[in-house]
């Protein structure tokens, strides 16, 4: 179970998360929707600590996250796994060793550095690419790969880390309809068969209903709806997306906490 | 295809593609590490004679570069051992120097831009319509880009003496090399509509050239030429070396008396030197940059 | 505002011309002035040119004067003293340059310090280098190859440096999240982005050093140079002429393989 409490962060004058406390369970997958900049990005890099918090505190099954440093803080990045919407792989490097790159923390350091790995991680690795229909391409450069293509190896190489929650930050952003239905498929399997609970930020409202269990909406760094899709009406996706009116109601609501 | 099935698909076409990378990278690596060895063969590197043990030496060196320096008399007259002054007791000279060296620099960077201004309109496919002068000047421009300055330098000293004339030419030479192919990929790249509208006007080629080209090419021009001129400096530094004129000559004279610590004091002179044209140049290309973004 | 431009074009045009022919006229002079003082005259020209016309007269045909297998010898010495000399100073410059990236070593000042030192002792010329070193360590190519080193090691490491800080952080970031040590976040987050680019800076400075090398022999620091000035002491421009003939053969021979290389390690 993970939980944020309070959790803040500010860049500069910017308050990208603000306040936000949030519970998710094993089995949930969990779409964070809001317009571009409204800090959905900056919730997920605050739980694995890409981007490290300016206050409140993160847990997983009663660890505290905020307190972990070097190599701690690196076995919990391989416990949450992180996809990203521009894949970050190495594209110079074949798309096996990617998917790799997911276990090499936990193999001796000698041999990772000259990118071998035992046959059973291997064999885990192609067993990986296979449920995702991408072992033909497992020898090719990752770069040579398409978009849709490069996003799957990414799950692969998330999944590899065999890990207890996944991060995705805009995993079908960057794709085409088809190949974004395949990602968002791979992520459901994911939560449905090994029960890995995933917490999806996305820009499709759309994408979000149609594959989530639970809907989170932000807005200017705080949680404004939280529930389950069908809860989500015309007035609320009118509150989450239209600009002005949002911003409004979320002015007038900070200046009744302040003045409270 | 049942997952066992990929495995050993999949382990087949690795043990294909591994021996593939051995034998490319294994072949790269041992031609690489011969021609390597052969290299440090051959230059003598680590059987070389250098007077003793190399470590000695290098220490021996580096103990006769630096000046000993001492701090209570740091600031005392020429004839005092230990002052600033008497680390740089040639000074005036030195300066004199200098001034020569940054003079055949800029001598040369002018005469050598003009030079490459006419060869870069000789060669560009947009201005000049005959194929045989174009392959001719651009090859000329090849075999200048190969010759060393230094070269040029020698073979221009033993005809014109020993002087900076020799260093002038050498420099205008190999600029208008190297500046020469830049202007003229900058003359491949104008507008060619302004062109065609002059062309169409009726104008002859000094027209063409005049108002249609150079406005739109000099911002570039002067960029190049002014990067050119820092190397240019630079370069004049050693030419007195070969004995065409300028602060090298100092530099041969400090090794003659094999004063290793005035040989110091004359290269942190002239790299200080090097570093402050550096800059206002950089600072006169960047506002180069800028103004040509404003007016386009 | 039609007629404001109007009234203000013909002012500031005549500005701009004003403008113009006082910096003509200023850089004539200067011109003038550089050419005086460094004694450049037209006499001392004519002749120049004339002795210069004798010498190329004398280099058809060019000749190698009977010593062929010598002149390969000290080509293929020069050859010898490029590679080692950027081996040497891509070593050098690997540590060098990781020191110097900002996204390495994080504090401002000791990098704006650190870079302002590679730049000030880039310009320096090898020649300059191999002087010093001929006259400390002997005459021989090991001070040449020291001086190609060390002409090269401030412009690499900048060049490494900047390769580094310009590198996509995007698979640096992909391999942080999966949990691994600094380490292999370079090995595989950086350094499959870095090979091909330093490899090609590495050749790069081959080709220069190659050219770099074929003057150092002047200073008695090994290589082609010291064939070439012997026999220009001696006024036999034939020869002369071979070997530069020789000399750029070789070049464009190196300059090719080393552009297909380039291409390969893509």
């Amino acid at each position: 179970m993970l939980e944020l409490t309070a959790l803040t962060k500010t860049f500069g004058e910017t308050v990208a998360v603000n306040n936000v406390s949030l519970r998710i369970d094993r089995g949930e997958i969990v779409g964070v929707i809001g317009r571009s900049g409204s800090g959905k990005s900056t919730l997920l890099r605050l739980i694995n600590r890409l981007t490290p918090a300016t206050s409140g505190t993160v847990s997983w099954d009663g660890l505290p996250i905020y307190d972990l440093k070097g190599r701690d803080l690196r076995r919990w990045r391989r416990r949450c796994a992180m996809i990203f919407q521009q894949f970050n792989l190495a594209p110079r490097l074949d798309v096996i060793t990617n998917v790799l790159i997911g276990v090499v923390a936990e193999r001796p350091l000698a041999t990772s550095l000259v990118k071998h790995f035992p046959a059973t991680d291997r064999a885990r690795a192609i067993r990986e690419l296979e449920a995702l229909d991408m072992v033909h391409a497992a020898l090719q450069r990752a770069g040579t790969l398409s978009g849709g293509q490069q996003q799957r190896v990414a799950i692969a190489r998330a999944l590899m880390q065999d890990p207890e929650l996944i991060l995705a930050d805009e995993p079908v952003a960057s794709l085409d309809p088809m190949n974004a239905e395949a990602v968002m498929e791979a992520l459901k399997t994911a939560t449905r068969e090994r029960g890995i609970p995933v917490l999806v930020s996305l820009h499709s409202l759309e994408i979000a209903r149609r594959h989530c269990s639970r809907i989170v909406a932000m807005s200017k760094g705080r949680i404004i709806f939280d529930g389950c899709p069908s809860g989500l009406s015309h007035e609320e996706v009118e509150r989450i997306y239209s600009g002005r009116l949002a911003g409004v109601t979320i002015a007038s609501h900070n200046d009744l906490e302040v003045a409270a | 295809m049942s997952p066992d099935n990929a495995i050993a698909d999949f382990e087949a076409a690795r043990r294909r593609q591994l021996r593939r990378q051995w034998l490319k990278s294994g072949a790269g690596l041992l031609i690489a590490s011969l021609l390597l060895a052969a290299a440090f063969h051959q230059s003598q590197f680590f059987t070389a004679d250098i007077g003793g043990d190399p470590a000695r030496r290098i220490l021996d060196f580096l103990t006769r570069l630096v000046p000993d320096l001492r701090g209570e008399v740091l600031f005392r007259g020429t004839d005092t051992p230990g002052s600033l002054s008497a680390w740089f007791y040639d000074l005036p000279r030195w300066l004199d120097a200098i001034r020569e060296t940054v003079e055949m620099a800029a001598l040369a960077t002018v005469f050598g831009a003009i030079g490459a201004t006419l060869a870069s309109f000789l060669c560009a496919r947009n201005l000049m319509p005959w194929a045989p002068v174009r392959f001719v000047v651009r090859r000329a421009l090849e075999v200048i880009r190969t010759l060393p300055d230094l070269v040029l330098a020698l073979i221009l000293v033993a005809a014109f003496g020993a002087g900076p004339t020799a260093g002038v030419i050498a420099l205008t030479v190999s600029t208008v090399g190297s500046l020469g192919k830049l202007f003229a990929e900058i003359n491949e790249e104008v507008d060619p509509r302004q062109l065609e509208a002059l062309d169409a006007a009726g104008a002859g080629l000094l027209t063409r050239i005049r108002f249609g080209l150079i406005p739109q090419v000099l911002p570039n021009y002067a960029s190049y030429s002014l990067l050119r001129l820092e190397g240019n400096v630079a370069a004049a530094g050693a030419l007195g070396i070969v004995g065409a004129g300028g602060i090298g000559l100092e530099l041969q004279r400090a090794i003659t008396y094999t004063e290793f610590s005035t040989y110091l004091a004359i290269l942190l002179l002239l790299v200080s030197v090097i570093f402050v044209i550096d800059l206002t140049s950089e600072a006169i290309r960047h506002r180069l940059i800028l103004s040509q973004d404003r007016e386009p | 505002m039609s007629v404001m431009s109007a009234q203000t074009r013909p002012v500031t045009r005549n500005w701009g011309l004003v403008r113009g022919i006082l910096w003509t006229a200023l850089g004539l002079a200067a011109v003038v002035a550089m050419i005086m003082d460094l004694g450049l005259s037209p006499k001392g020209m004519a002749a120049g040119f004339g002795k210069l016309g004798q010498f190329l007269a004398a280099m058809v045909p060019p000749s190698d004067g009977g010593d062929f297998s010598r002149i390969l010898a000290a080509l293929i010495e020069t050859l010898a003293m490029a590679l080692a000399g950027t081996c040497l100073g891509v070593l050098a410059a690997i540590p060098l340059g990781i020191i110097g990236a900002k996204n390495v070593v994080r504090n401002p000042v000791f990098h704006f310090i650190y870079r302002r030192g590679l730049d000030i002792f880039r310009g320096v010329p090898a020649l300059v280098w191999a002087l010093i070193f001929v006259a400390a360590f002997g005459l021989g190519p090991f001070g040449g190859v020291l001086a190609l080193a060390a002409a090269d090691i401030p412009s690499l490491s900048k060049l490494f440096a900047e390769a580094l800080e310009n590198g996509d952080p995007g698979p640096v970031e992909g391999v942080r999240a999966a949990g691994v040590s600094p380490l292999l976040e370079l090995r595989f987050g950086l350094a499959p982005q870095m090979a091909p680019i330093m490899a090609s800076q590495c050749l790069y400075f081959l080709e220069s050093n190659f050219r770099n090398a074929a003057v150092l022999g002047i200073v008695g620091a090994g290589g082609i140079g010291f064939e070439l000035e012997e026999r220009i002491r001696v006024f036999a421009f034939d020869q002369v002429a071979f070997i530069i003939l020789l000399y750029i053969v070789a070049v464009s021979l190196l300059d090719t393989a080393s552009a297909w290389l380039r291409r390969t390690l893509r």
